[in-house]
């Protein structure tokens, strides 16, 4: 086991070094977890949404603007819902709120 | 039949394959409009038997009989009915779905079992046969798409059982296909504990090469009377007893590339090997110890990442399964003349193991989640399957880890797919020393003579 370990490890490495992927983290995004008390969607057609969520830190109010699509059709269809616990990342475009990561918290 | 060859046949024609499947109408929606829906009978008036071959389906029982894993009874089944394991360290039967125990600290309860991830109502559950089981079936939710999931969820009826709910709206069964990728992620996007837990399985543009293509879950997965193709994971054991491969004669074959140095490989070496350098999801999780999150209740301590975001590990798998305490995973050799080099996504679990016979014990979630305490789970879980003295065993249980190497078949790539210098460069990944090769063999594979010819060429069409 412990040389299928050090695999990892080097191949970790290894894999930063010579498959250039793009690191998805980035300096300026703020995180968040919280949970949904409002969505404003506008249609079957809408390309993004206005979310409120209620910080469980400081319990302030928080209103997102969502783009993505993935997203977008999960609050169309309702498998994202008002009181669903959200954990997201934002960063702040000319004024507001964009979402850049925004999934449902989820246990095992 | 005939008629969606003959439509599909059409859309090809028309280059307008990748189109989705709601383009084309439901010949029965007239008379679903006319009738209303009241669940699958009405769809057995025009498919006849298709809820009765439904419950025979590895997506109905969560179990199947499994002839490559080893130290199996060859007459049970196995699935997620039944197995214990430490991605999920639990199953159907011990995480029954249900209301667990109140928080000390809200006083609030929740609804949790493993047995959501099903199309029954939960009164017909898991593996339930006979003709109230049939009408249970949840058709829409593979084959609408337009499903109201507020109704997904489970609620208590007035006899206080507790019901898995289905939209069985008429509106919903209006706008029926064959299944789209959000049906299938109803489930699959959150196997294991959340998005992306288990896998790192995102399905989308940006991170897989036939998303892009327009492709669906079910153009590959194609299903026969709702047996759906598989493959050979090491970890999940269940199948409908038909395969799937990359390198089938219909998708691909074993010489896909133009380039013989490409197609050279591919006796030894799995297609995903160079086409899924990477995966994601849960790495570790810990569940002797539970966090608390902010609404007080408790979940397994878990790392995890995002897909594409950890590197695989390689192995040598021939099809078959190792499977102990605390390993599961390929089996193989580079002798076997049947086994190919073939990533996996490595996976390390700590639960509780019984103190006597030191096997895996499994938990029953809803005591931790209330208040933490994972010994009570473990009892609760005992207790469940009939095992002597719950108590005790609980209370002697030694916490241990174990390590699974999950199947990575997913997140296929083109344009980030392994040329010769990520294996043949000294510090390129394969560990060819473990994978069984000859010092002297190692120099002869690490040398740029292999492919210093080929990659110049390349590099001079690159600028
Ligand atoms: C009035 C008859 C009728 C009823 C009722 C009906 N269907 Fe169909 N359905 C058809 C016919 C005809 C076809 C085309 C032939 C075939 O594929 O079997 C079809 C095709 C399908 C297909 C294949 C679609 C494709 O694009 O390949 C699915 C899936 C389907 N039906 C599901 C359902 C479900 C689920 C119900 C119940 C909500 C239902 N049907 C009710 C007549 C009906
Ligand atoms: C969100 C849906 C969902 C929930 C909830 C869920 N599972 Fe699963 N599970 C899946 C899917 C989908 C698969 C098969 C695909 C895969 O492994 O990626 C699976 C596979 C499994 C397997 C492997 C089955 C086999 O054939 O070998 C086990 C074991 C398992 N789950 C255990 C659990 C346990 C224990 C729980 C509850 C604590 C649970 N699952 C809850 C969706 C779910
Ligand atoms: C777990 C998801 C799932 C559920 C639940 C489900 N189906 Fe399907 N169904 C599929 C898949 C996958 C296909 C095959 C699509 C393909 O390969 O083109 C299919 C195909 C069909 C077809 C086309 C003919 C065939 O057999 O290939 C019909 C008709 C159909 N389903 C009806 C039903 C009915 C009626 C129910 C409820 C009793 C139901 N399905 C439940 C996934 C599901
Ligand atoms: C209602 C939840 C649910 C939906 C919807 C669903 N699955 Fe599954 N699927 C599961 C679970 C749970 C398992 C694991 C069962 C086990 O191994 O015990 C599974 C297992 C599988 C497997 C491996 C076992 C087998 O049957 O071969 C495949 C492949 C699969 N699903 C594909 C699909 C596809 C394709 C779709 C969409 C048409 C789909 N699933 C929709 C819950 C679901
Ligand atoms: C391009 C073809 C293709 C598409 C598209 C595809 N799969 Fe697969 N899938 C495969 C192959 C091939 C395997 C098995 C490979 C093997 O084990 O050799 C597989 C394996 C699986 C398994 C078994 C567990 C595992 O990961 O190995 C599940 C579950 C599954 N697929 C579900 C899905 C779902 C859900 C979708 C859609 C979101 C999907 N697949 C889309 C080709 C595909
Ligand atoms: C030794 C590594 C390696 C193996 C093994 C391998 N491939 Fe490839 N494959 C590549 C590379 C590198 C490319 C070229 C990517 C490019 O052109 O940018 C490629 C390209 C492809 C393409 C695109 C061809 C085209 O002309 O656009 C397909 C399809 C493909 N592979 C399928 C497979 C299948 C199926 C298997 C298994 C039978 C497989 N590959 C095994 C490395 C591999
Ligand atoms: C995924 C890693 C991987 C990639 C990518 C890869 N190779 Fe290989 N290659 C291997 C392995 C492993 C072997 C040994 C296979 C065996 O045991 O027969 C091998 C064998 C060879 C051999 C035979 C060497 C001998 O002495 O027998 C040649 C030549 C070769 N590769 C050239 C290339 C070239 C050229 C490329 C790029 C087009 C390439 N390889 C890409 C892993 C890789």
């Amino acid at each position: 086991m412990k040389n299928a370990l050090a695999l990892v490890a080097v191949l970790a490495l290894l894999a930063a070094s010579l498959i250039g992927f793009s690191g998805t983290a980035q300096a300026d995004e703020i995180k968040m977890v919280g949970v949904i008390t409002k969505i404003e969607i506008a249609g079957k057609d809408a390309k993004s949404a206005t979310v409120t969520l209620k910080d469980n830190k400081t319990e302030n109010l928080v209103v997102l603007t969502v783009n993505d699509d993935l997203t977008l059709d999960k609050f169309k269809d309702h498998r994202i819902q008002e009181g669903d616990e959200i954990r997201c990342k934002y960063e702040v475009i000319d004024g507001k709120n964009v979402s850049k990561y925004f999934r449902k918290t989820a246990g095992c | 039949m005939k008629h969606s060859v003959t439509v599909a046949a059409v859309f090809l024609a028309l280059g307008l394959a990748s189109l989705p499947a709601r383009g084309a109408e439901h010949p029965g929606k007239e008379a679903l409009q006319k009738n209303g829906y009241h669940g699958s009978e009405s769809c057995e008036e025009c498919h006849p038997g298709t809820s009765a071959a439904f419950l025979e389906t590895v997506h109905w029982k969560h179990a199947s009989k499994v002839t490559n894993v080893e130290g199996l009874d060859p007459t049970k089944e196995y699935g997620m009915q039944n197995r214990i394991y430490v991605m999920c360290n639990g199953n159907d039967i011990v995480n029954n779905l249900k209301e667990i125990p109140k928080s000390p600290e809200t006083g609030k309860t929740k609804f949790s079992g493993c047995n959501t991830c099903h199309p029954g109502n939960h009164l017909s559950d898991v593996g339930s046969t006979g003709p109230e089981a049939q009408k249970a079936v949840d058709c829409l939710v593979c084959h609408s798409s337009d499903y109201d999931f507020r109704q997904r969820k489970p609620y208590k009826d007035s006899e206080g059982r507790v019901v898995m709910g289905q939209d069985r709206s008429t509106k919903a069964a209006l706008s029926i296909s064959k299944p789209t990728v959000k049906n299938c992620m109803v489930c699959h996007e959150a196997a294991g504990g959340g998005v992306v837990v288990k896998r790192g399985f995102s399905f989308t543009k940006e991170t897989d090469a036939h998303a892009a293509k327009g492709m669906v879950c079910v153009d590959c997965h194609k299903a026969k009377n709702h047996r759906m193709p598989t493959g050979l994971d090491p970890n999940n054991w269940a199948s409908d007893g038909l395969l799937v491969s990359c390198a089938d004669a219909s998708c691909h074959g074993l010489k896909p590339h133009k380039d013989a140095d490409l197609n050279r490989h591919t006796a030894h070496i799995a297609c995903q090997t160079c086409h899924i350098p990477r995966t994601g999801g849960a790495f570790a999780k810990d569940f002797t110890v539970w966090e608390q999150g902010s609404d007080k209740f408790y979940e397994p301590t878990t790392l995890k990442k995002e897909a594409n975001e950890t590197t695989p590990v390689y192995a040598w798998y021939n099809g078959t399964v190792k499977n102990t305490p605390h390993f599961i995973g390929p089996k193989g050799s580079r002798q076997d003349g049947k086994s190919r080099i073939t990533p996996f996504k490595i996976f390390q679990g700590k639960a509780f193991y019984d103190a006597t016979s030191g096997q895996l014990l499994s938990m029953d979630f809803a005591p931790p989640m209330a208040n933490g305490d994972t010994r009570a789970g473990v009892a609760s879980a005992a207790r469940t399957l009939g095992m002597k003295d719950p108590e005790k065993v609980a209370k002697n249980a030694v916490p241990g880890w174990q390590t699974i190497y999950f199947g990575s078949n997913h997140l296929v790539t083109k344009t980030k797919s392994l040329s010769c210098a990520n294996c043949h460069a000294p510090n390129g990944i394969l560990n060819f020393k473990d994978l069984g090769y000859s010092d002297d063999e190692i120099g002869k594979l690490t040398t740029p003579e292999l492919y210093m010819k080929k990659l110049i060429e390349k590099q001079k069409e690159d600028w």
